[in-house]
């Protein structure tokens, strides 16, 4: 099976995430890159679907130079190759660009199953596993906590709130997973040590037949028009209980529409 | 001269400090102080590779130096989970095998120290002699084709553990009577061979064993290397456990000084965090400059080792051990004195940590060993015994 896992480089959650000024993109420098924590799962699910069913899994991802660490990262966790889209010109692209972008690539790989995280932590739009089923003309599955696969057939798990559907559909597809669906492994010395070896495959946008006018930020659907940095965390009510503190925590989170 | 890690090597610190973080100083503690051992975050280091990342890669091993070995302990140990046994087991113990044993007894023990599926402690330390090896008392004699071993050993870890322990004796040179230093794996199951824990004021999994050898009979091929060149060998043997008693100790203490700079930033006074008092921030950017000092000169002491030149490693795995035991010491009193009250309380765990540190300034080898060691070998200054 043609297994393709996508896989975005984003700024450390945990880390202070901020916008540039100039022009409202991301600020690639302020925070530490890391590999998108639901990609993970989602290299995962692609490598245990590869032990069931023989093929290959390939990594491709869309991002600057630096991006090659989350590439690497996939590949020390035992993906076989990899597909590293980097070109100046698509710095700022959103959701639509991308998908395009990525459209494009897998027309070159081919593939059997998309595997993608449901949502990256930087955009959290959760759009791109729609868009780019939409440009494919393939089924979409998405929010999948289980993956089963004959190799023409698959059935997921949707997750939802009130538990889950069980969705099924025709390969080729593209599938977006969450993290209730495996636990990622950690990348074994041997696997750190093999990721040297494995092949990247380095695309420009001209590579891809594509011209710098149809990506960046100026292509874009969607741009930050405005954005304020969130306001310093103000200091906390104190309640005394007396004898009513149940109720009155009751109303806060009520006042805050928690409840 | 390269202070720049390769992409592997900053790899393998970001895949152990991921695996760290899933067991973390709460699994520590936990384990120490309900008398339980760190075996599952063993087993899965072991499966990972990262045990046994010195060992040749024939064996089992990951083929590559004691710089990544340190890495792998270095990064447990700043999750606040080092593995204690891994200074022992890959470090003293599988680099002898892998340096002198014989291609049967590396393909004995090496595959399985190098997968975690065993541990081998390392014991020289005496009642009476200590460590000094040409004092010990515990001697080998041979027995046609055995050789039969009595004597005590104190203070051996993870003994409990253990499916050997590497002995150092002495065996009696059968024409001059002289007692040579010799190394025997010994397996914990022999008969003669019993041992007992030690009640220890340290918070560690690990623990302390004292060990009896009463005529335990070893066959022939228990000897470690060669009868007259263990000296030597255990000295090849002593250098990782140097770096690697200092990467524990380095990493330990970045654990600490996390917890300071953490809390240090959250914590506020009046107006402003407690971190922007110099009061506070002074100690610890100095204490943060005493470790990366520590911490360079362990690197350079794996660095010099990977690269062979035992006698250049030999002194800096030595002022290594000395510059991370008193880094960490220092670090962990000022991670205490930045959280006041709360680094006494069992939840944050620092009080605990400052027994451990403390440690090092005496184990694997003490202060004064090491300032005699540099003051005869670095120094040229006359023997005092």
């Amino acid at each position: 099976m043609n297994i393709v896992v996508l896989v975005k480089q984003v700024p450390d959650t945990w880390s202070e995430r901020r916008l540039r000024a100039d022009d409202s993109t991301l600020d690639r420098d302020a925070a530490d890159a890391v590999i998108n924590e639901l990609d993970d799962y989602a290299i995962e699910e692609g490598l245990r679907l590869q032990e069931a069913h023989g093929g290959e899994v390939t990594i491709v991802s869309m991002g600057p130079q630096k991006a090659a660490d989350a590439i690497r990262k996939a590949l020390s966790m035992g993906a076989d190759k990899a597909v590293h889209v980097t070109d100046e010109a698509l710095r700022g692209s959103d959701g639509l660009v991308t998908s395009a972008v990525l459209a494009s690539v897998l027309g070159r790989t081919g593939f059997d199953l998309v595997i993608l995280g449901s949502e990256s932590t930087d955009a959290r739009m959760g759009t791109l596993a729609a868009m780019l089923a939409e440009r494919l003309g393939v089924p979409q599955m998405s929010f999948a906590s289980k993956v089963e696969t004959d190799g023409s057939k698959i059935t997921i798990h949707r997750q939802a709130d009130y538990g889950y559907d069980t969705v099924e559909g025709a390969l080729p597809a593209v599938v977006s997973v969450v993290e209730k669906i495996n636990e990622p492994r950690y990348p074994s010395f041997k696997g750190i040590m093999a990721a040297k070896k494995k092949p990247v495959e380095t695309l420009s946008l001209a590579d891809l037949g594509m011209d710098a006018s149809q990506a960046g930020l100026a292509a874009s659907a969607t741009q930050v028009v405005s954005f304020a940095n969130r306001p310093p965390r103000a200091a906390g009510t104190i309640v005394t209980d007396e004898g009513d503190g149940g109720a009155k925590a009751a109303e806060f989170l009520a006042s805050r529409k928690f409840i | 001269m390269n202070f720049t890690e390769t992409d592997e090597q900053v790899a393998l610190r970001a895949a152990v400090a991921d695996l760290g973080r899933k067991y973390g100083y709460a699994y520590f503690t936990r384990q120490a102080r309900t008398g339980g051992r760190l075996t599952e975050l063993w087993q899965e280091a072991g499966a990972l590779g990262f045990i046994g990342v010195n060992l040749p890669a024939e064996y089992g091993g990951g083929g590559a130096g004691l710089y990544e070995l340190s890495i792998v302990l270095e990064e447990l140990a700043a999750a606040g989970c080092g593995l204690l046994m891994m200074v022992v087991s890959p470090a003293i113990c599988g680099t002898i095998l892998a340096r002198f044993g014989t291609p049967e007894q590396k393909q004995r023990w090496l595959p399985k120290i190098a997968s975690g599926s065993a541990i081998m402690a390392f014991g020289i330390t005496e009642p009476d002699a200590g460590s000094n090896a040409h004092k010990l008392t515990t001697v080998a004699t041979r027995d046609g084709d055995s050789w039969v071993l009595t004597g005590r050993k104190i203070y051996i870890s993870g003994v409990d553990e253990a499916e050997a322990v590497l002995i150092v004796g002495r065996t009696a040179d059968s024409k001059t009577g002289t007692l040579r230093p010799a190394l025997f794996a010994v397996p914990t199951d022999a008969p003669g061979f019993s041992f007992q824990p030690l009640e220890m004021d340290v918070l560690m999994p690990e623990k302390q064993h004292l060990l009896f050898l009463d005529e335990v009979r070893l066959p022939a091929d228990a000897l470690v290397g060669e009868e007259g060149a263990a000296l030597l060998q255990l000295f090849a043997g002593l250098n990782p456990e140097r770096i690697m008693a200092s990467a524990m100790a380095v990493g330990s203490a970045r654990y600490a000084l996390a917890k300071a700079v953490g809390y240090a930033k959250e914590r506020t006074v009046w107006s402003v965090p407690i971190g922007a008092h110099q009061g506070l921030a002074h100690p610890l950017a100095q204490v943060k400059i005493e470790l990366e000092l520590a911490r360079l000169m362990m690197q350079k002491a794996a660095v010099l080792y990977d690269a062979g030149d035992d006698m250049a490693a030999g002194e800096a795995a030595n002022m290594a051990k000395y510059a991370a035991a008193e880094a960490s010491i220092r670090v962990v009193d000022q991670a205490i004195q930045s959280l006041g009250g709360s680094s006494m309380t069992s939840e944050v765990g620092l009080a605990a940590m400052l027994a451990n540190v403390r440690t090092t300034r005496i184990a694997p080898v003490s202060r004064e060993m090491i300032l005699n060691f540099v003051a005869q070998h670095s120094l040229g200054l006359p023997k005092s015994y």
